[in-house]
């Protein structure tokens, strides 16, 4: 095992730190007590969102392929560590059948990401309905910083009704120390229409090995390639972004050998913006 | 209590025919099927339990007759060891046809002991059983009086007037001593009693005098009861039985109130609460929540229970309504006051109460926390343990030291599959990388590989397979697909073909 480089975790103790002062002081904490609280992705993205993907909110997240759910998840639970720096949990809900065609979320890989697992919670249900009623109580509840939901198959039980009632709950649960954000994956993207603030279509990028990484073949830093498809309150678009896992912060990457934009549709798909 | 007649009054209660026809229960006991039970009708035919059926047929050649189902007798001294429990929450069973109902404390509630068992028979004659019943110090001399003796209560400290005369298969002892005790000339208990116990001892064991003893009220007998005994209970009973949702959870509610005064005093809150809802015709219906932090505020255990009452919808049908609710508190535990912080308190507690609500609805233990755990292999690295575990189970064991996970520290998949999938992959040397590999019928061009991380199994625990070593790759596919892949084996040291298994999936 000595041989493996891996990558580093995030420094616990200046976490830690954070962490205590952000109990102290909600100032100190990524965000403001204000009903318009935001977490805040990276500039080129936040100047469409308004100014990051908002709290007291439901946010649609599904994979741009289905083998490309790691990076859906992984997204979400770089969202979810970013939104609750402070304190607050994060729930994390699933059907059995989700844990088995995707697999369970998996502690030290949730680590690494920059979430830690002392501040999750799972639920696991065995119907999609109960997804939905699961994750309603926990947008209500003020302890979480963020709910994360995963639904399965077209997931038509998340309709229009139904996401409505998500957003309402999350607006109720935002409050000055908790964002009330709620995830809600999808594991195939689908036409269903949805009261989500956002919808976004996410793939994994090839990521571009650090110093360390290019000596000895290492994969380096993960990247998303984050497709919006749906904004309420703004255009859409499409970037790359790498996750700092020691920040917890996103930060614009450069491309490097993505796949051109579909030419077929021109209009869904706007060229790749890099910064 | 006897239920005289258990079986037949289970067939009966079944039958639309008169029940005064005549109707034995026969099994196959010594290679010839015999009479076990019988009803009062065919008592009087002068048939007698372990009779022949053959012999019974001679007699009475259209004797009904039945076969023995002693699951369903079972199960119907259990349902009615449930009901009984709207006298005592002590009520112990007695194979094959008896129960033991604890009363001590009970009985002014229903205005005496007489009254209390007059009270029961009725009730159990009206939903069609014959019993009959003894109330008396020893559970020994309850026994033997309700089966052959005036049935009744016996006066404290009557025991021994109430047991000699009675024959000594009274003493609860097999019929094989009863028959020796006869040949011998010893009729009643008092025979027995009056004469030295040292031959007796000797020659039929210490059984015999033990329940002798036990009858007598010499030693004492404790009843076994059938349910755990809860920590503390509040009970209501209704001249008019209840039927609406509303009204069972202000019940609810409000015998949380008085739970909540009891263990207040006790400074406990209750862990594992349980409501019982007894039907007014018999049936029991028994709803049991936990908690996770000890708790005794009556709104909140009304919520947790609507939770729980909203998940079983028509599994709990009031039918013709409640006659009584008891709420009992079943497990409780330390419950300080706790000054609450001004910053992190109210959160706290509000977790709690949402893993309560979850907890209630969709049992407790689908509401986890990751757990790390000691142990280099990948899929038992993190336990899923229930939320509501003691904070011992929770906290993580003390990692070696934070330095270590803070330079390199072995990178481990976002998701985990708890099957490894099996893939089929390509590598180009059969100890090296994939080159690609195709999962859930796509195929995937490897561009970057990290690894490999060799992991051994643990040989000596795994007694069956399982124990070949396994190298992890990180890989990354030209799609952007970062999967955790590991050939199981080596090449041809322990495997000739070594397979390849997808075990979980990076961001």
């Amino acid at each position: 095992m000595g041989t493996f480089l891996g990558t580093a975790a995030p420094q616990p103790t200046l976490q830690r730190l954070r962490e205590a002062l952000a109990v102290l002081d909600p100032k100190l904490g990524p965000g403001l007590a204000d009903e318009e609280r935001r977490v805040e992705l990276s500039a080129p993205i936040d100047a469409v969102l308004g100014g990051g993907l908002a709290c007291g909110a439901l946010h649609e997240l599904a994979p741009a392929a289905p083998f490309q759910l790691g990076a859906t998840t992984g997204f979400a639970v770089a969202v979810a560590a970013r939104a609750g720096t402070g304190c607050g949990e994060v729930l994390w809900i699933a059907t059995e059948f989700a844990r088995r065609e995707g697999g369970g979320p998996y502690g030290p890989g949730l680590d690494l990401l920059g979430l830690s697992p002392a501040r999750l919670l799972v639920l696991n249900v065995s119907r999609p309905a109960d997804v939905l009623w699961a994750m309603e109580e926990g947008l209500r509840c003020r302890a979480l910083a963020c709910v994360i939901a995963e639904l399965t198959g077209e997931g038509a039980e998340a309709d229009l009704t139904a996401t409505r009632r998500l957003s309402l709950a999350a607006r109720d649960g935002v409050s000055a120390r908790v964002s009330g954000l709620g995830l809600l994956i999808r594991h195939h993207a689908t036409p269903v229409p949805s009261a989500a603030a956002t919808r976004w279509s996410i793939a994994g990028a090839p990521g571009l090995p650090d110093r360390l990484a290019r000596r000895s073949g290492g994969l380096g830093r993960t990247r998303f390639d984050l497709s919006l498809c749906k904004n309420r309150r703004g255009p859409s678009g499409r970037w790359l972004v790498e996750w700092d896992h020691h920040e917890r912060a996103f930060q614009p990457a450069v491309s490097v050998g993505v796949a051109a934009p579909a030419l077929d549709r021109p209009d869904r798909a706007p060229a790749v913006r890099t910064a | 209590m006897w239920l005289r007649r258990l079986s037949t009054d289970r067939i009966e209660r079944r039958l639309s025919a008169p029940h005064n026809a005549p109707r034995v229960v026969i099994a196959s006991i010594e290679q010839a099927q015999r009479i076990v039970a019988m009803n009062d009708a065919a008592a009087q035919l002068r048939l007698k339990p372990d009779m022949q059926l053959a012999d019974a047929r001679a007699m009475y050649p259209s004797l009904p007759v039945f076969e023995a189902d002693f699951d369903a007798d079972r199960n119907l001294l259990e349902a009615i060891a449930g009901w009984c429990d709207r006298y005592t929450p002590l009520v112990g069973l007695d194979p094959p046809d008896g129960l033991f109902l604890d009363i001590t404390g009970c009985t002014h509630l229903f205005n005496g002991e007489a009254t209390l068992a007059r009270d029961l028979l009725t009730r159990l004659r009206q939903q069609g059983f014959a019993a009959r019943a003894a109330v008396a110090d020893t559970p020994g001399c309850a026994w033997g009086v309700a089966r052959y003796g005036r049935q009744g209560v016996v006066p404290r400290g009557g025991n021994e007037a109430a047991m000699l005369p009675l024959p000594v298969a009274a003493l609860r002892i097999d019929a094989g001593t009863v028959a020796d005790l006869k040949t011998s000339g010893l009729v009643t208990v008092g025979d027995l009693a009056s004469r030295p116990r040292a031959p007796f001892a000797a020659r039929f064991g210490k059984g015999l005098m033990f329940r002798l003893d036990q009858a007598l009220g010499r030693t004492d007998e404790s009843i076994r009861p059938r349910l755990p005994v809860p920590a503390a209970m509040a009970e209501q009973r209704f001249p008019d039985p209840i039927a609406r949702e509303e009204d069972v959870l202000g019940t609810i509610e409000q015998l949380a109130g008085r739970l909540a005064a009891v263990l207040e005093r006790r400074g406990e809150g209750g862990r594992l609460f349980q409501v019982a809802l007894f039907r007014a015709d018999g049936t029991v219906h028994r709803l049991e929540l936990g908690t996770g932090s000890p708790l005794r505020n009556p709104p909140r255990v009304r919520k947790l229970f609507a939770e729980r009452l909203a998940v079983l919808g028509d599994a709990c049908d009031p039918g013709f309504g409640y006659d009584m609710v008891r709420l009992s508190a079943m497990v409780t535990e330390r419950s300080d006051s706790i000054q609450t912080g001004l910053a992190g308190g109210d959160h706290a507690e509000e977790l709690a109460h949402l893993v309560d609500r979850l907890g209630a609805r969709f049992g407790l233990r689908r509401v986890t926390r990751l757990v790390p755990q000691d142990t280099h292999i990948p899929e038992y690295a993190v336990a899923a343990v229930p939320a509501h575990a003691p904070a011992a189970f929770l906290s993580a064991k003390e990692q070696p030291d934070d330095q270590a996970q803070d330079s390199l520290f072995p990178v481990r998949p976002l998701h985990l599959f708890e099957r490894p999938e099996f893939v089929e992959a390509v590598a180009q040397v059969p100890d090296g990388p994939p080159a690609r590999f195709s999962w859930r019928r796509t195929m995937h061009h490897v561009v970057r590989v990290e690894g490999p991380e060799r992991i051994e199994m643990q040989w000596w625990r795994d007694d069956r397979g399982n124990r070949l070593a396994r190298d992890y790759f990180r890989v990354e596919s030209r799609t952007g697909l970062r999967a955790w892949l590991y050939r199981e084996g080596f090449y041809s040291r322990q495997t000739p073909h070594p397979h390849w298994y997808l075990h979980g999936l990076f961001a």
